[in-house]
C-alpha cells in the first residue's frame, strides 16, 4: 500500500475537522480517522499528534477530559471549542487559497 | 484578552506540570496499547505487533520533549535548576559566599541610598497637577525681603497681582513667601504652645497647583482680598497626624498664632509637602495675614516690599519663549507703573537692561538642591566606583572558582553540553548572588539613608524629606545588580566555558595551568589599585578642604559661647510691641548677672543665618544708592559676646540703649575702607531710607572684619545698630560663658524663664556647633569619601590578598624546587612579594594620572588647597603601597613556609 506523509503545516487542519466530524474523540481516534478518511493514503506519525494537541489545548481550539473507551479503559478526549471551529475555517481558506494557487501552477501548460 | 486566556492556562500547567506528564504518558501508553491490539488482531505475533506499533508512533522520548516544551516552560525549569545547583555551589565554599555578599551589599546598599537622597533632592516632580507646566520667575536664588530695585529674584504682592492680571502666558499665577516662619503657637484650648512652620501663600497658590483639601477646603482667592481680612489656615496632613492625632473634628479647631485666631479650613493631601522641597510647612495662611505672621512684614501693599516668589501656570499652547518674553515685557511695565519707584537716569537703565528668566518648576524649589547637587553627584560617583571594586573582587573570586571546576565543565562540554547553556548557567549562579547581595543592599540602604539625612540636617530636626523606599528606587536597585551580575559574571563565565577539553580532563590540576599568569585576575587587581587611589586622593582633598574649613579665621570667637532662640511670638508681642525691647533688655541683664557668664546679648543674626541688607548714604561723600549693606541688629554686649575685637572708636554702651539716645552704629573695618573717605569713618554719618536721610547715624566705632554668611566669603561690608534704634522682632541670643555648657545652658534657661514664664525657646547649642553647621555640606562629602575610600581599599586588599593565596597555592610545586635547590625562605618570600608590587605599583601608575584628570571635577568643592595637591596624593601612594604589603604578606609567609617534601609529593 503506497502512503504519502502529510503536507507540512496541515495537522492543525486535519484534526481541527476530524474532531469537527468526530465529536469527542482520544488520540488513537484521531490518529484512525484521519487514515480512515484519507482511504488510507495520508499517513500521520501517530506521536506528532500529541504534541500538536498540546499546543492546541494551549490555544484553547480544544479541550480535554478524561472518558472511558469501549474497552473500558481511561482515555482523553478532546472536543472543539468554539475558538477551534473558527481556527478550521481559517484553515480552511488559508489551505484552498494554497492549493487553488498550486493547481493554477501546475495546469497552466 | 486572547493572549491572556492562554497565558492562564500555560500557568496552570505550570502549577500541574507533574499531573500534565502523567496525563501525557497515560494517553501515549493507551494509544501504544491499542495499536499493538489492532495489529494482533490483524493476525500478527505479539513482538512484532509491538514493534510495529512502535514504529508508527515514533520516537516517545523525543514526542514527550516536544509536547512538554510546546507549554514554552523549558527556560523556566532549566532556570530553577540553575539557581538551585548555584545556591548549593555557593553554600559549598561559605567564605567565599559571604564575602561577596557582604561587599555586593555594601556597594548596592551604598548606591542606593545615595540615589534615594539624589532623587528626593534633585530628580522627583511635585506631586501636584501637571507640575511640568509650573514655571519660577527668576531663580528664587534669594529669601527674605529686599527693596532693591530692579531684583529679579524676589517680587512684591503688588507686582504678583498686576502680573496675574495682565498676562497673556498663565492659566494662573500663584505667590509664595519666600521664607517659611518657624514659630510658636498652640491649638485653641491646649494650654501648650508648640512649634508650628507656617508657610504664608496667595490665595491662587492652592488652584494654581491643583492640589485639593484631603478634608474641608484650601484656600482661594476670597482668602486673600483684604489685608488681616481672612484669618484662616490649611494644615498638612503630618500636622494633623502628629499635633491633633488625625481627629476628625479638626474643621472645628482654631489656632492662636501670636494674638490672632486662626479657622482651621482644611487638611491638605498627605502626599504634597508645599513646593520647597525639605520644608514641609505644618500651615499654610494667606499673604493677606502676614502681618500677623512672624516676621511680621508689613508688604501687602508695599509695591516694593519684595518677598515672594512668583509660580505660573503655563497655558497649554504656550512654550517657555513666548512666556519669557510676555513677562519680561509686563516687569518693565509693572514697575515703571508704580508710582514710589526711584526712576533717576540710573535706575531706569538698570531696568532696561534686566531680563527676567523663567525657571522650570516641575521639581519645586529647593535650598538644599543648590547646596547638596554637587556633593550627591560626587558621592554617587564615588560609591559608582566601591561598586565597580566590588565588583571586580567577585569576578576574582568566581575566576578562581571556575579554574577550579575546569574539570566539570570538561566533563559537561564533553558530555555535549553546549557552550552557551554552560555560560547561561554560570551567569544564572552570578544572578542568584547579585539578587542576594542586592536583597541585603535594599536592606542596608534603608538603615543607611536615615543615617545620611540626619547628617545633612545638621541641626537638631530632621529635614522633612521622603526618602522611603518607592518603586524608582527598586527599579534603579534592580538595575545596578542586573548590571553588577553582568559585570562580575560575564569574563569568569566565558573563560571557564573556554576549556581545550582534552587537556583540562587529563589533568584538572597539573602544574602548568597552575603557573598560568592569568593577565585577566591580575588586570582585575591592578584596576582595582588603580580606582582605589583615585578614591583615597579624593577623600584626602575632601578632608583636607573641611580642615581648612574648620581653621577659617572667623574674626570671632566661636569658643564658649552658648546661642539660643527665643520666639517673642509665642508670648503675643508683635514686631512694634513697644515691650519687646524691654524684655531683651531684661534677659540680658538678668543672664548677665549669673555665675559664670561674662557677657550675653540679643541680635538679629550671628552667623549663617541670612541678612537683612539695604542701601545706605554716607553724609558729605558723592556715594549712590547701589551700596547694599548687610545689618545686623544688637544689644550693647554684642561684641564681648562673640569676641569681635575693636579696632578704633568705641563699642556700644548704656548711653546708646536709652529711648532718646542719639542715632549711632559700629562698622567693620572693610566699610570702614571702602565706603568712608580714608581714615575719616568715626565720627561721619550715614543714614538709610533715600540722601536726606544721611545724616542719621553717627559712626562711633570700627570693628574688626567677620564672617557672616559663609566661611569662605570675602570680607564683607557689615553694619551693627543697636535694637532699640530699630526695635524688631529678634530669634537670636548668644551668652558667652565659662565652665561646664550644660549647667550655664540650664541656669541661662531658667534665668529667661524667671522673666518671661511662657517664652519659647528653642535649638540651644554653641556657637562652635553652628559655625560646623555651616559646613554639613563639606563634612558629608568629607567623611563620606574617607569612609568609602578606605572601604575600596579594603576590597582591593581582599582582591590582592585572594589573587596571591590562589598564585601561591598554585606554585606550591615550583616553591618547593627553589627551595630544595637551595631558595632561603626570605629569597621566596621576595619572590611573592615583587609580584605584589609589581601589581600594585602599576595600578599606582594608572591611578595617579586618573587622579589628576578627575580633580578638575571636584575643584570648586576645595578650599585652601587644588585638586593636584602633592601632598594629598603622595600621602594616599604611600597609604596604597602599605597597605598592599600587608595584604600581600599573609600569603609570602606562608609560600615561605613550604616544606619541600610535603611541596613535591602533593602532586
Amino acid at each position: 500500500m503506497n502512503r504519502d506523509e502529510i503536507p507540512p503545516g496541515t495537522l492543525y487542519l486535519l484534526i481541527l475537522k476530524t474532531l469537527a466530524l468526530g465529536g469527542e474523540l482520544h488520540g488513537y481516534e484521531i490518529a484512525d480517522a484521519i487514515q480512515r478518511t484519507s482511504d488510507d493514503v495520508l499517513q500521520v506519525e501517530e506521536g506528532s499528534l500529541y504534541p500538536a494537541l498540546q499546543r492546541m489545548l494551549i490555544k484553547g481550539w480544544v479541550t480535554a477530559k478524561w472518558g472511558t473507551t469501549a474497552g473500558n479503559r481511561r482515555a482523553r478526549y478532546y472536543q472543539l471549542t468554539a475558538a477551534g471551529r473558527k481556527q478550521l475555517t481559517v484553515e480552511v481558506a488559508q489551505f484552498e487559497r494554497v492549493i487553488g494557487a498550486i493547481t493554477q501552477v501546475i495546469q497552466t501548460a | 484578552m486572547d493572549w491572556l486566556k492562554e497565558l492562564g492556562r500555560r500557568i496552570e500547567m505550570l502549577l500541574h506540570r507533574r499531573q500534565f506528564s502523567a496525563d501525557l504518558d497515560e494517553e501515549m501508553q493507551l494509544h501504544l496499547e491499542l495499536r499493538k491490539q489492532e495489529q494482533m488482531e490483524r493476525g500478527m505475533a505479539p513482538n512484532k505487533a509491538h514493534s510495529t506499533a512502535r514504529r508508527r508512533f515514533g520516537n516517545v522520548t523525543g514526542i514527550k520533549e516536544k509536547s512538554h516544551m510546546s507549554w514554552g516552560w523549558d527556560w523556566f525549569e532549566q532556570l530553577m535548576q540553575d539557581v538551585s545547583y548555584g545556591v548549593r555551589g555557593m553554600l559549598r565554599s561559605p567564605g567565599l559566599t559571604i564575602v561577596a555578599l557582604l561587599s555586593l551589599a555594601l556597594g548596592i546598599g551604598a548606591n542606593t541610598a545615595i540615589f534615594s537622597l539624589m532623587d528626593a533632592v534633585m530628580l522627583r516632580s511635585l506631586p501636584v497637577k501637571d507640575p511640568g507646566q509650573l514655571v519660577l520667575l527668576g531663580d528664587g536664588s534669594e529669601i527674605g525681603i529686599t527693596d532693591d530695585f530692579p531684583n529679579t529674584a524676589l517680587y512684591s504682592y503688588p507686582f504678583y497681582r498686576q502680573m496675574q492680571k495682565k498676562n497673556a502666558v498663565f492659566s494662573d499665577v500663584a505667590a509664595v513667601f519666600s521664607m517659611r516662619s518657624d514659630l510658636h503657637g498652640s491649638v485653641e484650648g491646649h494650654s501648650e504652645t508648640e512649634p508650628m512652620a507656617v508657610q504664608l501663600v496667595s490665595g491662587s497658590y492652592f488652584p494654581v497647583l491643583g492640589v485639593h483639601a484631603m478634608m474641608g477646603r484650601t484656600l482661594t482667592e476670597e482668602d486673600d482680598q483684604t489685608k488681616d481680612g481672612s484669618p484662616v489656615a490649611v494644615v498638612s496632613y503630618t500636622w494633623w497626624t502628629r499635633s491633633l492625632a488625625r481627629d476628625p473634628d479638626v474643621l472645628h479647631k482654631k489656632l492662636r498664632i501670636g494674638s490672632t485666631l486662626f479657622t482651621i479650613v482644611g487638611v491638605a493631601p498627605a502626599e504634597f509637602f508645599g513646593t520647597k522641597v525639605g520644608e514641609s510647612p505644618d500651615i499654610w495662611i494667606p499673604l493677606s495675614m502676614q502681618k500677623e505672621i512672624p516676621p511680621y512684614f508689613d508688604a501687602y501693599s508695599d509695591n516694593f516690599g519684595e518677598t515672594l516668589d512668583v509660580i505660573g501656570r503655563l497655558k497649554p499652547d504656550v512654550n517657555m519663549a513666548q512666556a519669557t518674553a510676555n513677562v519680561n515685557l509686563l516687569y518693565q511695565q509693572i514697575l515703571r507703573g508704580f508710582p514710589n519707584a526711584h526712576m533717576d537716569q540710573k535706575s531706569l537703565e538698570a531696568l532696561k537692561n534686566t531680563h527676567v528668566a523663567l525657571t522650570p518648576m516641575a521639581k519645586g524649589l529647593s535650598d538644599l538642591r543648590g547646596q547638596y547637587s554637587e556633593p550627591l553627584k560626587i558621592l554617587m560617583g564615588v560609591v559608582g566606583l566601591v561598586l565597580l571594586i566590588a565588583c571586580a573582587n567577585i569576578a576574582n573570586l568566581l575566576l578562581a572558582r571556575s579554574t577550579a571546576r575546569a574539570r566539570e565543565f570538561a566533563v559537561r562540554q564533553a558530555l555535549g553540553a553546549r557552550r552557551s547553556r554552560l555560560i547561561r548557567q554560570l551567569l544564572t549562579e552570578s544572578l542568584t548572588l547579585a539578587l542576594a547581595g542586592g536583597a541585603l543592599g535594599v536592606a542596608f540602604a534603608v538603615g543607611a539613608t536615615h543615617f545620611l539625612l540626619r547628617m545633612i540636617s545638621g541641626g537638631t530636626e530632621t529635614v522633612p524629606l521622603d526618602v522611603s523606599i518607592n518603586i524608582r528606587l527598586l527599579l534603579f536597585t534592580l538595575g545596578i545588580t542586573l548590571i553588577t551580575a553582568l559585570l562580575f559574571g560575564t569574563i569568569p563565565a566565558l573563560r571557564a566555558t573556554q576549556l581545550d577539553l582534552t587537556e583540562s580532563l587529563k589533568d584538572g590540576r597539573g602544574p602548568a595551568s597552575g603557573a598560568t599568569k592569568s593577565p585577566l585576575a591580575r588586570a582585575l587587581v591592578i584596576s582595582q589599585v588603580a580606582f582605589s587611589l583615585v578614591l583615597l586622593v579624593g577623600a584626602g582633598l575632601f578632608l583636607r578642604t573641611l580642615i581648612n574649613l574648620d581653621n577659617v579665621n572667623t574674626g570671632f570667637n566661636k569658643e564658649n559661647v552658648l546661642r539660643l532662640q527665643t520666639d517673642t511670638s509665642s508670648i503675643g508681642y508683635k514686631d512694634d510691641d513697644p515691650r519687646m525691647t524691654q524684655l531683651y533688655q531684661q534677659i540680658e541683664d538678668r543672664v548677665r548677672a549669673l555665675p559664670g557668664v561674662r557677657a550675653a546679648s540679643y541680635s538679629s543674626f550671628t552667623f549663617d543665618e541670612g541678612s537683612w541688607s539695604g542701601s545706605i548714604w554716607v553724609e558729605g561723600f558723592n556715594n549712590n544708592k547701589d551700596v547694599n549693606v548687610p545689618h545686623n541688629v544688637v544689644g550693647a554686649d554684642y561684641f564681648a559676646t562673640m569676641g569681635i575685637p575693636l579696632l578704633a572708636g568705641r563699642t556700644f554702651g548704656p548711653q546708646d540703649f536709652g529711648t532718646n539716645s542719639p542715632k549711632v552704629a559700629v562698622i567693620s573695618e572693610t566699610m570702614a575702607r571702602t565706603m568712608f573717605p580714608k581714615g575719616s569713618a568715626i565720627g561721619s554719618h550715614y543714614g538709610m531710607d533715600g540722601p536726606k536721610h544721611s545724616g542719621d547715624v553717627e559712626v562711633i566705632g570700627i570693628v574688626k572684619d567677620t564672617k557672616f554668611q559663609h566661611l569662605d566669603e570675602a570680607p564683607t561690608t557689615l553694619d551693627y545698630l543697636p535694637y532699640t534704634e530699630h526695635p524688631m522682632y529678634l530669634e537670636d541670643f548668644e551668652v558667652r560663658y565659662t565652665g561646664d555648657f550644660s549647667a550655664i545652658s540650664s541656669a541661662v534657661q531658667t534665668a529667661i524663664h524667671g522673666v518671661s514664664p511662657n517664652l519659647q525657646i528653642s535649638d540651644v547649642t554653641t556657637l562652635e556647633e553652628q559655625v560646623g553647621r555651616s559646613i554639613t555640606s563639606q563634612r558629608l562629602v568629607a567623611q563620606l569619601s574617607t569612609f568609602f575610600g578606605l572601604l575600596a581599599v579594603f576590597l582591593s586588599c581582599i582582591g590582592i590578598y585572594g589573587l596571591m593565596s590562589y598564585v601561591v597555592s598554585r606554585r606550591t610545586n615550583e616553591i618547593g624546587i627553589r627551595m630544595a635547590l637551595g631558595a632561603g625562605r626570605s629569597n621566596v618570600r621576595w619572590l611573592v612579594m615583587r609580584e605584589i608590587l609589581q601589581l600594585v605599583a602599576v595600578g599606582v601608575a594608572i591611578g595617579i594620572p586618573v587622579a589628576l584628570a578627575g580633580g578638575h571635577w571636584i575643584a570648586n568643592m576645595l578650599y585652601g588647597l587644588k585638586a593636584t595637591d602633592p601632598m594629598s596624593l603622595a600621602v594616599a601612594v604611600v597609604a596604597m603601597l602599605l597597605v598592599a604589603v600587608v595584604a600581600g604578606y599573609l600569603p609570602a609567609r606562608r609560600a615561605s613556609r613550604v616544606e619541600p617534601m610535603v611541596a613535591l609529593r602533593c602532586q
